[in-house]
């Protein structure tokens, strides 16, 4: 049992050709576009959402830079009103929703659980394919005229405007079931296919964020589907359903709209709560506070979510028991969420805490998004609602959530995930300084967004009362900063890719089955078939030997 | 005078040009309050308060985590693997849980009371038309007017608000209240005003192009103000005509203005122009002749005076067939008496060429 050396060299040696793994074992248009590789497809849709989020960002700076001066500075109103309505829709659909699930969620759930691929891999592939052709509706969309209506598609106007309200709803229709097959595909690959030894409470909280996604997509987006296919029929043959000239109700449409867009704020949401409940973990090599009261306060709010959408129409009108019911509920959902953000601040307590790039993102979040939560109750009271409903405190308090919270999360999974997807390193200095540029930067662009709105300032202005001007003129400073900080990330992503430093195998000793899978994980995700004989997030398992071998 | 239908906004003053800034409140964050409703700031102020003490908690605690239990050597251990601490998670499940409880009966008491309207503000009901793109107000007498509301210091009033197209939403920052008003039913809200001034009235709620040029002054007057308003002393026929054309002028600027031309300076080309609606031939005024869709046929008759005060009255009964007068969109102004008409037609007269 002598060691023979000479062995250990050849191994070592530069010349071994790399090892093969699902980026090239084959090659070809074909092989990317009719792949099955939840891999590969999942990178597809991080090409697309990341196009996607950019050119939402492009309309986002519009408004801003318009906003400069009371009267406008780049649109008349009509162009004003199709470049927010363009950014919250190419946002909300073609980026909050189907990004973490879409991307992290493909490539990184299967090889959580420690399966080859995903349940339904065929219907994988349809489910991007959909959002591909969604995507392309969207872009026709604005060939055809644009749409005016806001993302939310009120009627009766979204029934009267001119403009091309039917394409860009046949594409949100479309998308919807891009959605739809996305989660069905990971209920199935969760309960059908966790490797031996993973049993439910061992699963790492990205998984189970995921599965509770995955319900919510199932069985809240077909109200989507049914609420705008009633508009387009509405447009073309005025049947009479929500257009008051014909007998409908408006209201009917609020209903109907937030009974899904409700628990679509949690289906962008809660995987974004996913990742950072692994990366508190990891970046803290402990355990996480909390596993099974987080993995139950998924599901809590999955179920509650269904039950609040009322909150979104509290000026509309409904009934006084109605209200009671909404607001009440409301408030609950606050602590399930309130209790996973004070598990993700104890788990970083007295833990080995990494200040590497996508913990400062973690960070960033945790910290944005206690202001987006805390100034959700502040608008769950019924009498000041009625005050800050519709104005700016509204639109800075979802922007907390869904950009400040749910982008940095996935930033911050991007950055976590990047050595496992491409085997490569991006530069840690250029992250570090981009996370703190996007910090002050988001910041800086919706805080003043609070104080106008608790101020009076209604949203979708495209010209404004001129006591306002100060607050618009920082958040556009503040949008300017946001904006580069994306762009120096965007940057140092691709350049990562063609510098390729090659990253450790188990780059931030992680102890969940994807680092356990070589890095970049083959076409079949594992070697052998992986056994899971600890509990979840068990540090005390972790290889410093190997580690420091890497290191070297 | 200001146009409250923008038909090019960036050459046109904004419709807030004569309305000056609200001021803050003492605590910094809202506008100044001119209603009754104290109970919105004092529950804003207390949430406030609360979400900054958490946030500084959470806060704290994370950066003091992240400075002293930071990783130095790459193979640091954690200080401790707990995982649990029952007494810890109690405390932060429940008292939440109490905090936010409080919020929510306090705020819904205080809806109640915004929703249930008293019948003092019963007593004294204006009605809000709103529509694409502009406020128009009857008062409880049934004088109308347009962009603009006098509401009296101190009495409570009821606006029942209704819509003719889109949703629209009737927002006064300053006396803390919203409503959605949506086509095809009628809501309503109520305030007393404690504070006079001049403050905000916006559309909240997404309604089209000139969305954010929806926007009307809310003025808070004392009585005797609200009594010695122009258009409570309507002069008769046996008052001098130039009197008759002056409150005719005014209550025109207030009504008519915003849709029809005056003056040779105005752009607005929603209705028919008032220049040379008559002409002048010795002491007589002419009307002049005009086709006229009468029940969808195309006709052509003379805009008398009793055309004038039909299509006041009734505008959709004879439509003017040009572009772009065609559409009709004219509100009607059924509750103008015979008396404010006739200082109308005075007016519209004064404008005619010799």
């Amino acid at each position: 049992m002598t060691t023979n050396t000479p062995a250990v060299d050849v191994q070592t040696t530069p010349a071994a050709p790399p090892r093969e793994n699902y980026l090239n074992c084959s090659k070809g248009f074909k092989s990317w576009a009719l792949s099955l590789d939840h891999k590969r497809i999942g990178i597809m849709y991080l090409v697309g959402v990341s196009i996607a989020f950019l050119c939402g960002g492009l309309f986002a700076l519009l408004v801003r830079l318009h906003l400069w001066e009371p009267e406008g500075m780049l649109f008349t109103n009509v162009e004003y009103n199709q470049i927010f309505t363009l950014h919250g829709a190419f946002m909300v659909f073609l980026f909050v929703i189907p990004a973490i699930p879409g991307s992290l969620g493909n490539i990184v759930m299967p090889l959580m659980v420690g399966a080859k691929d995903v349940a339904l891999p065929k219907l994988n592939l349809l489910s991007f394919y959909l959002w591909l052709i969604g995507a392309v509706l969207a872009v026709l969309a604005i060939v055809l005229g644009g749409f005016d209506t806001g993302w939310t598609f009120y009627a009766p106007y979204s029934l009267y405007t001119d403009r091309a309200v039917v394409t860009i709803g046949l594409a949100i229709f479309i998308l919807g079931f891009s959605s739809i097959f996305t989660g069905l595909n990971f209920i199935v690959t969760v309960h059908k296919l966790r490797a031996p030894g993973m049993t439910w409470f061992r699963m790492p909280l990205f998984v189970w964020a995921i599965y509770a996604t995955a319900i919510l997509q199932v069985l809240a987006t077909p109200v989507l589907g049914i609420t705008v296919l009633l508009v387009a029929f509405e447009r073309l043959y005025n049947i009479g359903i929500f257009d008051p000239r014909l007998g409908g109700d408006p209201v009917l449409f609020e209903h109907f709209f937030w009974f899904y867009s409700h628990p679509a704020v949690y289906i962008m949401v809660l995987p974004a709560f996913g990742i950072i409940s692994e990366l508190v973990s990891v970046h803290s090599r402990k355990p996480l506070f909390g596993y099974k009261l987080i993995a139950f306060s998924s599901i809590a709010i999955a179920v509650i979510s269904f039950l609040v959408w009322g909150h979104h129409m509290f000026t509309s009108g409904q009934s006084t028991y109605a209200m009671f019911a909404f607001s009440f509920l409301t408030f609950f959902v606050a602590i399930p969420t309130a209790i996973k953000e004070f598990s993700w601040v104890a788990t970083v307590w007295r833990g080995s805490v990494a200040l590497n790039s996508p913990m400062l993102y973690t960070l960033a979040f945790l910290v944005i998004f206690a202001i987006g939560g805390l100034t959700g109750v502040i608008l769950g009271a019924l009498n000041v609602d009625l005050h800050l409903h519709d104005t700016y405190f509204v639109v800075a308090h979802f922007h907390y959530v869904m950009m400040g919270s749910i982008a940095l999360a996935f930033f911050a999974g991007l950055h976590h995930w990047w050595p496992k997807m491409f085997g490569v390193m991006y530069n840690e200095f250029q992250a570090k300084i981009a996370c703190g540029i996007i910090f002050v930067g988001f910041n800086l662009t919706f805080l003043p967004q609070f104080v106008m709105g608790s101020r009076g300032m209604p949203r979708r202005y495209a010209t404004y009362v001129p006591e306002y001007a100060p607050y618009h003129q920082a958040s556009t400073i503040g949008a300017m900063i946001l904006g580069s900080g994306v762009a120096l990330m965007v940057y140092y992503l691709i350049a990562s890719l063609l510098i390729r430093k090659t990253a450790k195998e188990n780059q931030w000793g992680g102890v969940t089955l994807e680092w356990i899978a070589p890095t970049p994980p083959p076409h079949l995700n594992f070697d052998h078939e992986p056994k899971v004989v600890h509990e979840v997030y068990d540090y005390s398992t972790l290889d410093y030997d190997s580690m420091q071998r890497d290191c070297k | 005078m200001i146009n409250y239908l923008i038909q090019d906004p960036i050459k046109d003053a904004p419709p807030w040009a004569e309305t000056p800034a609200t001021s803050i409140d003492e605590w910094g964050q809202l506008p100044v309050q001119a209603g009754n409703f104290d109970h919105v700031d004092g529950l804003f102020y207390f949430t406030y308060a609360v979400c900054i003490v958490f946030f500084v908690i959470i806060t704290a605690v994370l950066l003091y985590s992240v400075v002293a239990h930071r990783r130095k050597t790459w193979d640091q251990k954690p200080l401790s693997n707990v995982t649990h601490n029952t007494p810890l998670e109690v405390v932060w499940t429940v008292v939440p849980l109490i905090i936010v409880m409080i919020m929510f009966a306090w705020g819904f008491k205080g809806s109640l009371d915004m929703t249930t309207v008293p019948h003092e503000a019963q007593l004294n009901t204006y009605k809000a038309s709103a529509k694409q793109w502009a406020w128009q107000f009857t008062y409880p007498n049934g004088t109308q007017g347009v962009g603009e509301v006098y509401v009296e210091i101190g009495k409570p009033v009821q606006f029942i608000l209704e819509s003719s197209d889109v949703l629209h939403a009737f927002y006064a920052p300053s006396m803390r209240v919203k409503r959605d008003i949506v086509p095809g039913r009628y809501s309503s809200v109520w305030f007393t005003p404690t504070k006079m001034g001049v403050f905000h009235l916006f559309c909240a709620e997404y309604c089209g192009d000139n969305h954010s040029r929806m926007y009307a002054r809310l003025r808070v007057v004392d009585s005797t103000t609200m009594d010695d308003e122009p258009w409570n002393q309507v002069p008769t026929a046996e008052d001098p005509i130039e009197d008759r054309v002056a409150y005719g002028a005014t209550l025109a600027r207030q009504l008519c203005s915003s849709c029809h031309k005056m003056k040779a300076t105005d752009v607005v080309n929603t209705g028919p122009s008032w220049l040379g609606m008559y002409s002048k031939e010795g002491d007589e005024y002419i009307g002049r002749q005009r086709e006229v869709i009468e029940a969808g046929v195309t006709k052509t008759i003379t805009t008398d005076d009793a055309y004038i005060i039909e299509s006041i009255r009734n505008p959709t009964a004879k439509i003017v067939a040009e572009e772009p007068y065609r559409k009709g969109a004219m509100s009607k102004f059924e509750s103008l008496d015979d008396g404010r008409i006739a200082c109308l037609i005075a007016y519209m007269k004064s404008l005619a060429d010799n």
